[in-house]
């Protein structure tokens, strides 16, 4: 039994980072309808700065989100304008943002392997290989700092999604863009603010890679399979939903790995995606299916 | 015989067909087309003649086996309007099927291709009844899915080889024939994959599916039995990825899964039949040309594949952003297509 | 001079055909107008172009003599036009208060926001007692109040309302009728499409009966509802039935 409840605490310590991954992606599609297949590449880049600003400069990955999450935010706000506002009413929309995206994808993951070739990188903290213990169970320094991190970030977005006038834009256009060009919401305006800040929390997730997950520029996707699986398992668009599946999926992820093997990390979030496609298409918070 | 088997049968109304059927091409594309065929049919037998020819016969190889990967990855995403960036997955499985027989009973993959083929059709239909539930972006999100499980799978089995996979016997001919047989199955392929794509185009169901793509609702609405043709289409694209991914990993002498299984290489078909255009009989086969003599050009100059990799997406986005007909489409709607590409 | 002149407006959606086809109209200050005709007529179309949300194929639409030129809706919104579509479009998972604040998203000083939203309690007394229940849990007619709600939050000069009673029981109708009236004697310039063509031109005081793109008679409301050719025409059985006093 302490070794199952040890196996969810690692779960849901990582659960909480998959969710901040995957909050940026859920964001993006929720307001502007853009399937981000670029998400993890721009994770990936990410952790690159961190690892080199770590490596080579000394600053710690915690520290470098400071500056990658500006960087990140003027980014994707430049990628909107420069991409997206380019296919606004085009038919077929949304296939146009996933090939569009793609494309991207395959891109950036080109320019990061031909800069920082295809070896695998890791920053190395002191906190790294850290522990601490409540009660018998060990908490791991770096994955329970991470976990923080992820939350405290998650509380900011949502804190900034209710209370700020931006925030009120961004919600209005996710739930009803006609109707909220009609209360006045510039909606081209708050889609790339929007898709900044999904680029940002991109950007924060990487600098957390960094350190948690050894990386290289091919890796990313994987990754963005997984956190594709856990937008629709949220139900495309859904914070609570994504955060809510990030966490139940980690655990399930680490009972996988511990009861059957390393080998079958991730078959949680794929099995789990075919399930709900079986029995509830729409995901687990879903309201309706995204076209 | 037409006439025989409407009198006979009576299944089909004969005369959506006539509908559907297309102009009389013109003779001299088919000329071009029957030549081109021709000298593929006879490449092989130029070794006399060639400097490079194991390097001409690699290269036309690889190129056919693309051609045949885009175009049936078109009969899905082309005319039905269905992305999948999973295809790669009937590739894994093609070769698996063959390569199981070959490593425990020295089983030709010759032989075993069909079976690739249609093992990778059942996969199509069983993954199409889950995954087609939904359509657009979740879509095409299971179909990354599905090649993941599918990688997971096939790493963890210890019967396949688990991640280092299975190594195979080389062909038991003398060296100089070794790449002829491959090179045949490939076009083979090419082949069979366009005359499949050609069928379809120019069938009631090729008009059914052209209709989901138009407007699935209304489709439906219109008669179409979408739920059973999307399926469909989903199978018999997958048809000769299979076949091919049979070959290939016999000319590699090895099935590994992340060789097989990788979204670059269902990456790869898409881009070539969205760069050639979608829901054309040529364009895949255009693209399928054009992208790997940008591949081949690229990594001759710059020596490195990654740089290859930054072009081919920034191909896609530029493609997408201003052409996204692609190039058999945009030149026909501009009417400068000429006739010899026009297979439609 | 006119409050909101439209002028030889064509427009239509995608590659589709003209809807309004040189379609002029003006609209005075403080006065009321139902827009009444055939379905297809373009009468949801022309509040459509008004409001910014469909940029017109050619001529223009001006507001106290400015010309638009292709001004986005949130620009035509700060001048003081809204525009109520006819599907009740609330914010589904924002509260009832929630949906007033982002009403006041062009607003910047609180206080305003605050005295608006007290208003539109006042003027709702069921909205205040909802204030923090989500829209999306409102019947259809307690939605439309809260869309209405919503638009008084800019305290806007003109209000256009798309079939304000569409899909509504009878009696809910009735109270959306004497919301507008009430907003009419704040002074707000109502335009107004309804389904309902003689309830509308009973509210207004301007009748507009539109017909292939263009406005085909204007007048007086009361003299448009008395017109034998409009009724017979227009106001169809509706009219015969439903004598007015």
């Amino acid at each position: 039994m302490t070794q199952i409840i040890q196996v969810v605490i690692f779960g849901l310590l990582l659960g909480g980072v998959y969710a901040l991954m995957a909050s940026g992606l859920t964001l993006a599609f929720g307001v502007m309808r853009i399937v981000n297949l670029a998400h993890a590449v721009f994770i990936i880049g990410s952790a690159y700065i961190a690892f080199f600003a770590f490596d080579k400069l000394g600053i710690d990955p915690l520290l470098s989100v400071v500056f990658i999450m500006p960087l990140l935010f003027v980014f994707g706000v430049g990628l909107y304008m420069a991409l997206f506002t380019r296919i606004e009413g085009t038919a077929r929309y949304v296939e146009m943002t996933v090939l569009l995206t793609f494309g991207l994808a395959i891109m950036i993951e080109g320019l990061l392997g031909w800069g920082f070739t295809g070896i695998f990188r890791q920053a190395t903290p002191a906190y790294l290989t850290d522990a601490f213990f409540i009660g018998d169970f060990l908490i791991p320094t770096g994955q329970f700092i991470a976990a923080m991190s992820s939350f405290l970030l998650l509380i900011g977005l949502w804190g900034f999604l209710r209370f700020t006038r931006i925030g009120y834009g961004i919600r209005a256009t996710m739930q009803n863009r006609a109707a909220a060009q009609l209360v006045g919401v510039n909606v081209r305006r708050v889609s790339a603010i929007a898709f900044g800040i999904s680029t940002a929390l991109a950007g924060a997730s990487g600098a957390l890679m960094s350190y948690l997950f050894p990386f290289f520029p091919f890796r990313h996707w994987q990754w963005i399979a997984v956190l594709l699986a856990l937008v629709v398992l949220g139900g495309m668009g859904s914070l609570k939903g994504v955060v809510v599946g990030a966490l139940i999926l980690g655990v399930a992820n680490s009972l996988v790995v511990d009861q059957i093997g390393p080998g079958w990390a991730w078959m949680a979030f794929y099995a789990a995606l075919f399930f709900i496609l079986l029995v509830r298409p729409n995901g687990l918070f879903g309201k309706e299916v995204a076209a | 015989m037409i006439e025989d088997r409407a009198a006979g049968d009576g299944l089909e109304p004969r005369a959506v067909k006539a509908v559907t059927a297309p102009k009389r091409p013109a003779t001299y594309r088919w000329l071009v087309v029957g030549i081109l065929l021709v000298s593929l049919l006879l490449l092989p037998l130029s070794r006399p003649v060639l400097g490079s020819y194991n390097y001409v016969i690699l290269l036309a190889t690889n190129t056919l086996m693309w051609v045949a990967m885009a175009s049936s990855w078109n009969i899905l995403g082309g005319y039905t309007g269905y992305i999948s960036l999973g295809h790669a997955v009937f590739l894994g499985v093609g070769g698996y099927v063959a390569a199981v027989p070959l490593f425990y009973y020295g089983i030709s993959p010759f032989l075993t291709a069909v079976i690739g083929g249609l093992a990778a059709m059942v996969l199509g239909l069983v993954a199409g009844l889950i995954t087609l539930r939904t359509r657009g972006s979740v879509f095409i999100i299971s179909t990354i899915a599905l090649l993941y499980m599918f990688l997971l799978i096939f790493e963890n089995s210890d019967y396949l080889g688990g991640t280092a996979g299975l190594p195979l016997p080389v062909v038991p001919l003398p060296r100089d024939w070794l790449k002829a047989p491959f090179y045949y199955a490939m076009l083979l392929a090419a082949v069979g994959s366009i005359v499949l794509t050609y069928q379809v185009a120019h069938s009631k169901f090729g008009l059914g599916l052209r209709a989901i793509a138009e407007d699935e609702t209304k489709a439906e609405v219109a008669g179409v039995p979408t739920r059973f043709y999307k399926i469909l289409a989903f199978a018999l694209s997958a048809f000769w990825v299979g076949f091919v991914g049979a070959i290939w990993g016999y000319s590699l002498a090895f099935v590994r899964p992340t060789l097989f299984f990788t979204v670059a290489i269902a990456a790869q078909m898409t881009l070539m039949a969205i760069i050639g255009g979608r829901a054309t009989v040529a364009g895949p086969v255009i693209g399928g040309v054009l992208i790997i003599a940008i591949n081949e050009f690229s990594i001759t100059k710059f020596g490195s594949s990654e740089i290859n990799i930054v072009i081919i997406g920034a191909l896609l986005v530029a493609v997408l952003l201003f052409f996204p007909l692609g190039i058999v489409g945009s030149l026909r709607e501009k009417g400068w297509l000429p006739a010899f590409l026009d297979w439609d | 001079m006119a409050l909101l002149e439209v002028r030889g407006v064509d427009a239509g959606y995608g590659h589709g055909p003209d809807i309004l086809r040189g379609l002029s109209l003006e609209i005075e200050a403080g006065t009321s107008y139902c827009i009444i005709g055939p379905n297809g007529a373009g009468k949801s179309t022309l509040l459509r172009v008004i409001s910014g949300l469909l940029p017109p194929r050619s001529g223009e639409v001006a507001f106290k003599g400015v010309p638009f030129n292709g001004a986005r809706p949130d620009q035509v919104l700060a001048t003081g036009i809204c525009f109520v579509p006819q599907d009740q479009a609330v914010f589904p998972e924002m509260s009832v208060r929630e949906n007033l604040v982002v009403g006041a998203y062009l607003v910047r000083d609180r206080s305003l926001i605050k005295e608006r939203m007290d208003r539109v309690f006042e003027l709702f007394p069921i909205l205040a007692e909802r204030e923090s229940l989500d829209a999306g849990k409102l019947s259809g007619g307690q939605q439309q109040m809260l869309t209405l709600g919503r638009a008084l939050m800019i305290d806007p000069e003109v209000m256009m309302l798309d079939e304000p009673s569409l899909g509504l029981a009878p009696q809910i109708a009735e109270q959306i009728f004497a919301t507008i009236r009430a907003l009419k004697d704040l002074g707000i310039t109502i335009v107004m499409v309804e389904q309902n063509a003689v309830r509308g031109l009973e509210l207004a005081d301007w009748g507009v009966v539109l017909d292939l793109g263009i406005v085909r008679f204007e007048g007086p409301a009361d003299t448009i509802l008395k017109d034998p050719r409009i009724r017979e025409l227009y106001l169809g059985k509706a009219a015969n039935l439903e004598e007015t006093p």
